[in-house]
């Protein structure tokens, strides 16, 4: 499995600016709690930059400099952006996890919808320790961003802070580990396909919940 | 320009109000800020707003500008690629309250850009003349994969897969 190069391609489109504000959430959580991510960020961001140099200039025809001295439009607020600030994104648009209204699935396993207004749905996860979801699959792409405790699967271990991208070719049956259990970010494009003992219902299931998105 | 010059200039703004400093700034970024609207798509009308909001913010927030976490020009993209954001949530009519949101999505990076100075020039060294273009059609110019297939008259898997493998050999460079 080599993901390496769908995480420079969301990071890449995070520094452009390209992403809906569902799959921004989940990279700039992922920047905040990743380091060796934040410094692709600012890799990608300098070569845009570059990009941003080098380009044909095209002169505006109806403004000029002393325009600028009367805008109010640029707003105020850009201030957080422009200075360094270190804030957990994610608790700054949702607040701390213990208040958070959790929607029970199945035992042991929680989800949380963001509410964002985006196509793409993120959902927080709260899976308790020893927890397993059934091996599965996905049609589109599922994002996962590990934001507290970690979990494990055929493709080896994640912890906080580490981001697991699957596609179609990816099945996979993830188990919250047995100390501190596992939060995590989520998003799936597409419907989860199931395999195993009670694949049909549960794809039954995800079938009927699809109408009610 | 070089960055020492841009920085002198943007110093001279916030510190003296000098609106011959800014004069060139504007000179300057005002064309490239344009180009970058243009190339990405949007009109003349709405293209030529934008770069008067993000040189606005450089007359009002140029203080904020910290040279020793980045150059100069990296800030100025930054601005202009957030305006650029902060448009298309507009389009989506967004309630106002909601415009916070962005500067969640988007904060600034703790990690400064002189601490991957080195990564950045291998890449650029390491990176043929092709993959540098796919880069900066795909993410610079927000083109997808099908205008480029069309531009560049080679097949659209042939556009992803090469993508893909432009996106991994700079994984090398990255640690």
């Amino acid at each position: 499995m080599n993901t390496s190069s769908q995480k420079n391609e969301l990071i890449f489109g995070y520094s452009s600016g390209s992403l809906g504000e569902a799959k921004s959430l989940l990279v700039s959580t992922y920047l905040y709690l990743n380091t060796f991510a934040s410094k692709k960020a600012s890799i990608f961001n300098n070569i845009l930059a570059e990009n941003f140099a080098n380009i044909k200039d095209v002169a505006p025809k109806k403004i000029n400099f002393k325009d600028c001295f009367y805008t109010t439009k640029a707003s105020i607020k850009e201030s957080s952006t422009l200075t360094n600030s270190e804030i957990n994104p994610l608790t700054n648009i949702i607040g701390s996890f213990d208040k958070i209204n959790w929607k029970s699935v199945f035992k042991g396993f929680k989800e949380f919808t963001l509410p964002l207004n985006d196509d793409d749905t993120i959902k927080l996860i709260k899976m308790d320790p020893g927890t397993s979801v059934p091996l599965h699959s996905h049609n589109g792409k599922e994002y996962i961003l590990v934001v507290d405790g970690s979990f494990y699967d055929e493709h080896g271990e994640y912890k906080k802070g580490d981001l697991q991208i699957n596609d179609q070719r990816i099945k996979h049956h993830p188990t919250a580990c047995d100390k501190d259990g596992c939060i995590c970010l989520s998003i799936t494009e597409n419907e989860v396909v199931f395999f195993g003992k009670f694949a049909s219902l549960l794809n039954l299931v995800t079938f009927v919940k699809s109408f009610f998105k | 320009m070089e960055n020492e010059k841009l920085v002198d200039l943007a110093k001279k703004v916030s510190k003296n109000r000098d609106e011959g400093a800014f004069s060139d700034l504007f000179d300057f970024f005002a064309p490239k800020i344009n180009a970058y609207y243009l190339k990405n798509n949007l009109s003349f009308e709405q293209s030529e707003e934008l770069t008067q909001e993000v040189l606005s913010v450089i007359w009002t927030k140029a203080d904020l500008f910290n040279p020793q976490r980045s150059k100069f020009i990296t800030w100025v993209f930054t601005i202009a690629r957030n305006k650029k954001i902060d448009l298309h949530r507009k389009n989506k009519n967004r309630k106002a309250e909601d415009e916070d949101v962005r500067l969640y999505l988007y904060q600034n990076n703790k990690i400064t850009d002189y601490e991957v100075q080195s990564s950045i020039d291998k890449i650029k060294q390491e990176l043929d003349e092709n993959q540098q273009k796919l880069i900066k059609m795909s993410f610079f110019e927000q083109k997808s994969h099908k205008i480029i297939a069309q531009e560049l008259e080679i097949p659209i898997g042939t556009v992803k897969s090469r993508i893909r493998s432009t996106l991994n050999k700079m994984q090398k460079f990255l640690s």
